[in-house]
């Protein structure tokens, strides 16, 4: 995650090195599907997700123009990709329904069992509108702090700081527990 | 407190590990589409990125380490670039091409760049030319002057126009000052401590008038503005020399590796008959780059070309050994109709490079032809088998044989109904060009030779399976093409989903009378759902003995599964090919859409029973993947390849006659059948070999033979004597061999098998020989660099 190693690796892939390019995927590889897990949390749309982010960044490596670092170039392609496919998702889900027989259960089988529900905390975020997900998302998982984000969403970070807020308070009137804990 | 409540929950999911299939997928995907990116960029006119890595701020590799030289160089290329615009390039691309002897490799080199070049272009694709010889490349090649009408005289128009390297005649001094002025405006706008001005004299910007392209670079002025010429190292070239550049290239370079020579050009054209007067800079400085190697050269730090490294998976191929007839007098193997791998040495050699041995199944080139074998009068005997015995083009001491089968054409009259299933892979990897897009194309064609009481349906699988059209009549074409229409790339590969639920329709729409099929079209792996290659293949091979059978239709490179997808059609009954083109889909889909969907002899397998009397050792060429054990001939529960409507299939031996030298094989010493002469011979001892076919109908379940003796009323003496089929076979044959790295091959020469195959090309009328013509030609000038 050092970006110094990083922008070496970028600027020999975009001088046409597949194997800078194939180290940078290597490295970042891990990152970017935990973030998609995060996103979508069924495994194989994280690992899809995360193909297509690498698939993007081979289009479009040559377009980075190194005014961020490339952590934050990378995360909005992510951020970009996971929304898409998402959206795509909720498309085919209605084929879905079609072929419900075929479906078997793979897709609600996989969700991992958590002590402390992480999972409803999840679940609770993804009712939230994308922006703000992502939003709450990079700052609470990624850890990055509010400027990072709103250069990754193309926005102000007061924007970035509304939109956590926003979120916050919606997640609050759907665990009203935390209110209790919180305060 | 309440954020550090949140994160810590947060934090708390568990996250599975990803797939290592996952992960190697999506990092093969994302090295295809990044290599398609670079050949994209490398299409685009070359100036500009050579100019930008030149004066980018970390010169990258060793040759260019110096400033001084990188901008010269940059001055240099854009003159030569302003050259072969100003001169009509027909002249140099013509010499050189009369030149471009195949003596030394150097001079095959520079001859590739003229001959492939104009082929490549048209394919968009990138040539295989390094950017360290733009002299050759941007005069020879990327101006042909008779490509288009008028481009209009905007900036757009003309960088448009260098760009996909088609630019009518000499362009007019505007159009010079355009481009040039944008070169400037690129490097300017990049904003380096450097700017530099390339200027035409407008006035003298006109061809039989004398013109001075100048490079300059900001000192002091010369002609122009306050810069001067860069110094000393550079050579000035009168046209003719240039043009003798052109043809001795690859002398040039090895003269003046590093340093470059100052030729006054007026001296030397007191002979020339042109009055041009050129300023101009060769690129000669480097030595002569091994292409493909120059991207390990500076330990990864590539600036060339990346070589392309196949992840494209191929089975091992082991090439098949020379038999000894009183040792293993019998060969048997399985038809094989599939020819994708002759789709996919096409490609490799348009973009320049050789194809993976493995990926060349010699067979398959062979049967991609449509040869002209008598065809067969009626039904009940699919097909009639021709023989012909001719002496090897590569070896004077062995003959060729040559078994040709055509089938039964079925008169689209009589076509049985067809009951398709079209399973399309949409996972992300199948966005590019020459994947879906390609794909869909493919499909509305094929849509068209639809009859009406066909049936048609199409399930698309990406992260899960999904119908997207049910089963529909092929009258109703507007619902399977707005069908078609929606198909768009993205999610994950479910495959495994997909084909059951693909033949859960096919089977839903059974037609005993007529052909039911599953056609997958997919650019690689499944990576999800049945992933294990077997498991796929059994459920496959099950669904066939029900009825339907599988085709496969391949996509894309760089991860294209081409063992999984040969395996999965030969379980299924299929056929595999290889799309690279709309051209090739229109061949599959379109011209041979009876051949690939109407199966009419099914287990088609092949039996040779050599004459020991006759001949002494045998070699198939080709079918190494289709072998079988001589047992399996007659045990009719041995599955083998099928042949569908008017295929065509060609296998050819070399076989080493009786007493001839050219006998790898000792006898034995002790071989106790020699002297006692034991060895009997039931047919004529005039014959060669006999020949057993043995297939079945589509609806029965046990074969039928058909027999043939081959003998000396089929031999010819000379090559020139055999049929054009024959050559035009043995020619093919030969190239696979040559690509393959064959050693049985001895001295034969992509040039003998130009020679070969032209002498027997007639009536070409799809222009697939020609096409083949040309495959050898790229071959031969991408084989000095031996990259694959």
């Amino acid at each position: 995650m050092i970006n110094d190693s990083d922008m070496e690796l970028v600027d020999l892939a975009i001088g046409g090195d597949e194997r800078s390019f194939e180290t940078l995927i290597e490295k970042h590889y891990l990152s970017v599907y935990q973030l998609s897990f995060k996103w979508c949390r069924v495994k194989e749309d994280a690992e899809e997700i995360t193909q297509e982010v690498f698939i993007k960044l081979g289009r479009k490596l040559n377009t980075f123009n190194r005014k961020s670092s490339f952590r934050t170039w990378l995360y909005r392609i992510v951020i970009n990709t996971a929304k898409d496919y998402t959206r795509k998702n909720s498309i085919s889900r209605l084929y879905e329904s079609v072929f419900a027989e075929e479906q078997s259960n793979e897709k609600n089988d996989d969700p991992p069992t958590d002590p402390i529900d992480a999972q409803q905390v999840y679940d609770a975020i993804d009712t939230l509108p994308d922006k703000q997900k992502a939003a709450l998302m990079l700052v609470m998982t990624e850890g990055l702090n509010h400027k990072e984000a709103a250069t990754i969403l193309h926005c102000s970070e007061t924007t970035v700081s509304w939109r956590i807020h926003q979120a916050r308070k919606a997640l609050k009137n759907i665990f009203n527990v935390w209110c209790d804990n919180g305060k | 407190m309440e954020n550090e409540e949140l994160k810590k929950i947060l934090n708390r999911l568990q996250i599975p590990e990803p797939g290592d299939v996952a992960k190697d997928k999506a990092i093969k995907s994302a090295l295809a589409e990044f290599r398609l990116q670079a050949e994209k960029n490398k299409n685009r006119f070359k100036g500009f990125e050579w100019l930008d890595r030149l004066i980018s701020k970390k010169p990258k590799g060793g040759f260019f380490m110096n400033r001084t030289i990188a901008i010269t160089t940059a001055g240099i290329a854009v003159s030569v670039i302003a050259f072969a615009i100003v001169y009509s390039p027909i002249m140099v691309s013509q010499r050189a091409r009369k030149v471009a002897p195949d003596k030394n490799l150097e001079a095959a080199y520079s001859a590739k760049s003229v001959e492939s070049g104009t082929e490549i272009q048209k394919n968009q694709e990138q040539p295989r030319i390094t950017e360290k010889k733009p002299a050759v490349a941007n005069t020879g090649i990327d101006l042909p002057a008779d490509q288009i009408k008028s481009p209009a005289l905007t900036e757009e128009a003309v960088l448009k126009a260098i760009d996909t390297g088609k630019m009518e005649q000499t362009p007019s001094s505007e159009e010079l000052q355009v481009i040039l002025n944008e070169q400037a405006r690129l490097q300017l706008a990049k904003g380096k401590a450097y700017d530099s001005a390339k200027q035409v004299s407008p006035s003298s910007a006109k061809v039989g008038s004398p013109v001075t392209v100048q490079s300059e670079v900001p000192k002091k002025g010369m002609m122009t503005t306050e810069k001067v010429q860069e110094k000393p190292a550079l050579n000035e070239f009168t046209l003719k020399e240039l043009r003798d550049t052109s043809q001795n290239a690859a002398e040039n370079r090895q003269k003046v590796p590093m340093a470059m020579n100052n030729i006054s050009g007026k001296d030397i054209d007191a002979t020339g008959n042109n009055s041009e007067e050129f300023t101009l800079y060769e690129i000669a400085v480097t030595p002569v780059p091994k292409a493909g190697v120059i991207s390990r050269n500076e330990g990864g730090r590539a600036m060339i070309n990346p070589e392309y490294v196949g992840r494209d998976k191929f089975e091992d191929i082991k090439t098949n050994a020379v038999k000894l007839v009183s040792e293993e007098p019998v060969s048997t193997f399985s038809i094989d109709v599939d020819t994708a791998s002759y789709a996919f040495v096409r490609r490799a050699l348009n973009n320049g490079y050789l194809p993976q041995a493995d990926s060349v199944r010699i067979e398959e080139l062979l049967n991609y032809f449509d040869y002209d074998y008598p065809l067969p009068k009626d039904q009940s005997a699919p097909f009639k088998p021709i023989v012909a015995v001719f002496p090897t083009p590569w070896n004077p001491d062995t003959k060729l044989l040559h078994i040709g089968i055509k089938g039964y054409d079925i008169v689209p009259e009589k076509k049985p109904r067809a009951n398709l299933v079209f399973l399309v892979d949409v996972s992300g990897s199948m966005e590019s060009d020459d994947k879906l897009p390609l794909l869909k194309n493919s499909l509305r064609m094929f849509v068209d030779t639809l009859k009406a009481d066909d049936t048609v349906a199409i399930v698309a699988y990406s992260g899960s399976a999904a119908t997207v059209l049910e089963r529909t009549k092929g009258a109703d074409k507007a619902k399977i093409l707005s069908a078609i229409d929606q198909l768009h790339a993205g999610g994950s590969t479910a495959g495994g989903e997909g084909i059951r639920t693909a033949y859960s329709l096919a089977e839903a729409g059974m037609d005993t009378k007529g052909v039911n099929r599953v056609i997958l079209a997919t650019d690689g792996d499944f990576n999800v759902g049945i992933t294990d290659a077997e498991a796929l293949k059994d459920f496959v091979e099950r669904k066939r003995k029900s009825g339907i059978y599988l085709s496969v239709l391949g996509f894309g490179q760089g991860n294209y599964n081409d063992a999984l997808m040969q395996k999965l059609a030969q379980n299924g009954n299929g056929n595999a090919a290889y799309i690279d083109n709309l051209n090739e889909a229109r061949k599959v889909l379109v011209d041979e859409a009876a051949s690939t969907l109407f199966t009419i002899a099914k287990d088609v397998k092949i039996q040779v029973e050599f004459n020991p009397s006759m001949v002494s050792e045998y070699r198939l060429i080709g079918y190494e993947t289709r072998l079988l054990n001589r047992e399996d001939f007659k045990n009719d529960n041995v599955d083998a390849g099928d042949i569908g409507s008017g295929h065509s299939v060609t296998a050819i031996y070399e076989i080493t006659p009786k007493g001839s030298k050219g006998q790898l094989i000792d006898d034995l010493r002790y071989d106790s059948k020699k002297n006692s002469e034991s060895v009997k011979t039931k047919g004529d001892s005039s014959e060669y070999a006999f020949l057993k076919i043995r297939y079945k109908l589509p609806e029965e379940t046990s074969s039928r033979e058909i027999t043939t003796s081959i003998d000396r009323g089929t031999e010819y003496k000379k090559i020139s004597d055999a049929p054009a089929d024959s050559r035009f076979a043995a020619a093919v044959a030969a190239f696979g061999q040559l690509l393959r790295g064959d050693s049985h091959i001895n001295q034969f020469t992509y040039d003998d098998v130009l020679n070969l195959a032209h002498g027997s090309i007639k009536d070409d009328s799809f222009g697939y020989q020609t096409e083949f013509l040309n495959l050898v030609r790229l071959a031969k000038t991408a084989s000095p660099m031996g990259d694959r």
